[in-house]
């Protein structure tokens, strides 16, 4: 088989997963259950580290799921650079000696799938990798499935019908919020441009899919692998490496409140209201992902602090889960949902009873934001003393 | 001979402000009534390039591949970085290309800029496909290194480095400040929160000197446009648009409307009353003492 296993590239922070490594090989696990029951038991899940002092952390992702972790070791990979990264996950990619330690590889090319963290350093790197490897990405995945598939497309297959086997079926949700894409990386079967293009790879938004339970009977194999590592590589050099706090702190608040398009009618003003409410709540401010695209004019202040992807609650922003989440003027599209739902309790201020938000709070405020918000933040400016007693 | 060639690669967006964007009544984009402009991060990858120009004496060019009507995106990317060059490829065979095909497009455009290229610039990702792979991919096709998230750079011009601060969030942990020092070529993925500072005075009389002959040149600025199609580039029609993707889109749906999660107890919000029982719940919830 040219095409065999799936590859997952394992994000950490000086030995310690980030947490959607484990996500993603607890995806990965599930989908090779099914693959391994339904075509064939000889594929297997591959975790792939790089990292200096990683050998604990391999045994760890052994726990969660993986049949062999493949580990590159050294200073050099201490800390994510792009460069080396590539040309090291690359070599990983297509050595078939390593395969062999797992596997049978007669005829080993490359990963049949390959996943990535969809962060800062996984989307970037997928983009390298798949670049190097000359296959198709398709980033910020929420769902999977893998299944043959019968295509008839212009390109691919001439117009003509034909079944594609094992097929990654990789679904997106768009900016809106409100439609799924399904990307598919396929060889071209045309005559007329013939190739393959394997793997199938994809980023995948953290916070989706749930890690497997860790379970210390299960057993893999771990592989080194000594990189090869290019002179002129490594003139990329980190200088210095600052741990700094976001201006935005999701995680200490037990409050969030949170805004959307509904601001509309006074932009400006509304975005004050809800400032003020966040600091009565002493809450941290979020925000729809509509917001980051500053859909408003309003005053520099404004549009600097609060219209930022930083802020931007949902698939493809920042998961919350705080004591309480507050939802002002935001319809509840699917993806802002996927950022809050794990909130204890939920207050959505919303005019539109036909609001999907509805669906997903506690309670639902009837009303514009400019109206309900001032006599909110009066009922509670009453009640404040209360909470002062207690401290 | 300019001491630094720099080119940025920009698109064509959905104009997602108010009174511009049109959504349809199932809060999908409609793009119809949507109009179009230079994206948000296109022009914030023009600004840190026009840095390049006021700081280093940068010669600019600005690419993009799309359709006729993106040209109006290297106008606008102009006014703000005041580009010497401006490139628009466009040709049918383009059309439905995935990242790695417009890559290729982008790679083989910008080796025709005049000089040898220091430094590509590109933004954050698009804010419509919203993918952030067109960036790298393009880089590693130029084999330039490549440095995303950048909030601040500066080029060493004697010794060719470039000098970048990266802002990178680590899911579960923090944020860190990378500073990193890599020698150019470099491909400069530029962070949203991206701003220059121009501190000295020589700085600030370029800066001023190079807006005025930006707004000129952007108003002319068909006498500073190449259009390339697919054989004037020399591109293989098999490495690009569909035929050159490996990626295709097989199916758009709505995303169901999940289950009913949660059971809402609608509050009438002219009701002071009725807010009044909210706000005692609230502080219920963050912990502290109901007055009953």
């Amino acid at each position: 088989m040219k095409y065999q296993h799936l590859y997952v590239v394992i994000e950490h922070e000086d030995g310690k997963p980030v947490p959607v490594s484990l996500e993603m090989l607890g995806e990965a696990r599930r989908l090779m259950d099914g693959y391994n029951r339904k075509y064939s038991a000889d594929e297997k899940v591959v975790a792939v580290v790089l990292g200096h002092n990683v050998r604990k952390l391999c045994e760890e992702l052994v726990l969660y799921g993986a049949d062999a972790v493949i580990y590159a070791d050294s200073p050099e990979l201490s800390y994510a650079r792009n460069l080396i990264d590539t040309k090291v996950i690359s070599q990983i990619a297509t050595n078939k000696e390593l395969a062999a330690k797992f596997s049978d590889t007669s005829g080993f090319v490359k990963p049949r799938y390959m996943f990535f963290a969809a962060d800062n350093i996984g989307r970037q790197l997928s983009s390298t990798v798949l670049a190097e490897l000359e296959s198709g990405l398709a980033s910020d995945i929420n769902k999977l499935v893998i299944e043959d598939l019968e295509i008839r497309h212009e390109h691919k297959t001439k117009g003509q019908a034909m079944k594609y086997e094992k097929t990654l079926e990789m679904y997106r949700p768009d900016f809106s919020g409100f439609l799924w894409t399904t990307i598919l990386c396929l060889d071209n079967r045309n005559p007329a441009i013939e190739r393959e293009y394997h793997p199938q790879a994809c980023s995948i938004i953290p916070g989706v899919f749930a890690p497997i339970e860790r379970d210390i009977a299960r057993r893999g194999t771990i592989v080194d692998y000594v990189p090869k590592f290019d002179e002129r590589d490594l003139h990329v050099k980190i200088i210095n490496r600052k741990i700094v706090k976001s201006a935005v702190d999701f995680d200490s608040k037990k409050g969030v409140m949170s805004f959307g398009r509904g601001i509309k009618d006074s932009p400006e003003e509304n975005i004050k209201l809800v400032a003020e409410l966040a600091k009565e709540l002493e809450a941290e401010v979020g925000v729809s992902l509509p917001i980051s695209k500053k859909p408003f004019a309003v005053s520099e202040g404004a549009s600097s602090t609060y219209m930022i992807p930083d802020r931007v609650i949902g698939t493809s922003g920042r998961k919350v889960a705080p004591m309480l989440y507050v939802a002002a003027g935001i319809s509840g599209a699917m993806q802002h949902i996927a950022g809050m739902k794990e909130a204890g309790f939920v207050v959505a201020i919303n005019p539109d009873e036909n609001s999907p938000i509805k669906d997903e709070c506690d309670i639902f405020i009837k009303g514009r934001m400019e109206d309900v918000i001032p006599l909110l933040l009066e009922e509670l400016r009453k009640r404040k003393p209360a909470i002062e007693v207690r401290k | 001979m300019a001491n630094l060639n720099v080119a940025i690669i920009v698109k064509l967006e959905p104009d997602f402000s108010e009174g511009n964007v049109s959504y349809n009544a199932d809060g999908t984009l409609n793009r119809a009534e949507t109009k179009s402009i230079l994206g948000p991060h296109s022009a914030v990858a023009s600004n840190a390039a026009f840095y390049a120009k006021v700081r280093y004496g940068a010669r600019i060019a600005v690419t993009t591949m799309g359709p006729p009507i993106a040209d109006s995106a290297l106008q606008q990317a102009q006014l703000l970085c005041d580009a010497d060059e401006l490139h628009l490829y466009s040709d049918r065979m383009f059309a439905g290309a995935d990242t790695l095909a417009t890559a290729e497009v982008l790679r083989t455009g910008i080796s025709k800029v005049e000089g040898k290229m220091d430094i590509v610039f590109s933004g954050h990702r698009a804010s419509d496909g919203e993918t952030g792979q067109t960036g790298p991919q393009t880089a590693w096709k130029l084999g330039f290194t490549f440095l995303g998230n950048v909030i601040d750079y500066d080029v060493d011009v004697q010794n060719r480095t470039v000098r970048a601060k990266r802002m990178i969030s680590l899911q579960g942990f923090y944020d860190v400040v990378e500073e990193v020092e890599a020698p150019l070529p470099v491909f400069i993925a530029i962070d949203p929160s991206y701003k220059a500072s121009f501190n000295t005075v020589s700085q600030r009389l370029a800066f001023e000197k190079y807006r005025k002959e930006a707004k000129a040149r952007a108003q002319d600025y068909k006498q500073y446009l190449k259009v390339f199609n697919a054989q004037q580039l020399g591109v293989d029609p098999k490495l690009v648009g569909l035929p050159g993707s490996p990626t295709i889109v097989y199916k758009v749906e709505r995303i169901p409307k999940a289950k009913a999660s949660r059971k809402a107890e609608v509050v009438d919000g002219a009701s002071r009353e009725q807010l009044a029982k909210v706000a005692a719940k609230m502080y219920e919830v963050l912990g502290g003492m109901v007055i009953k």
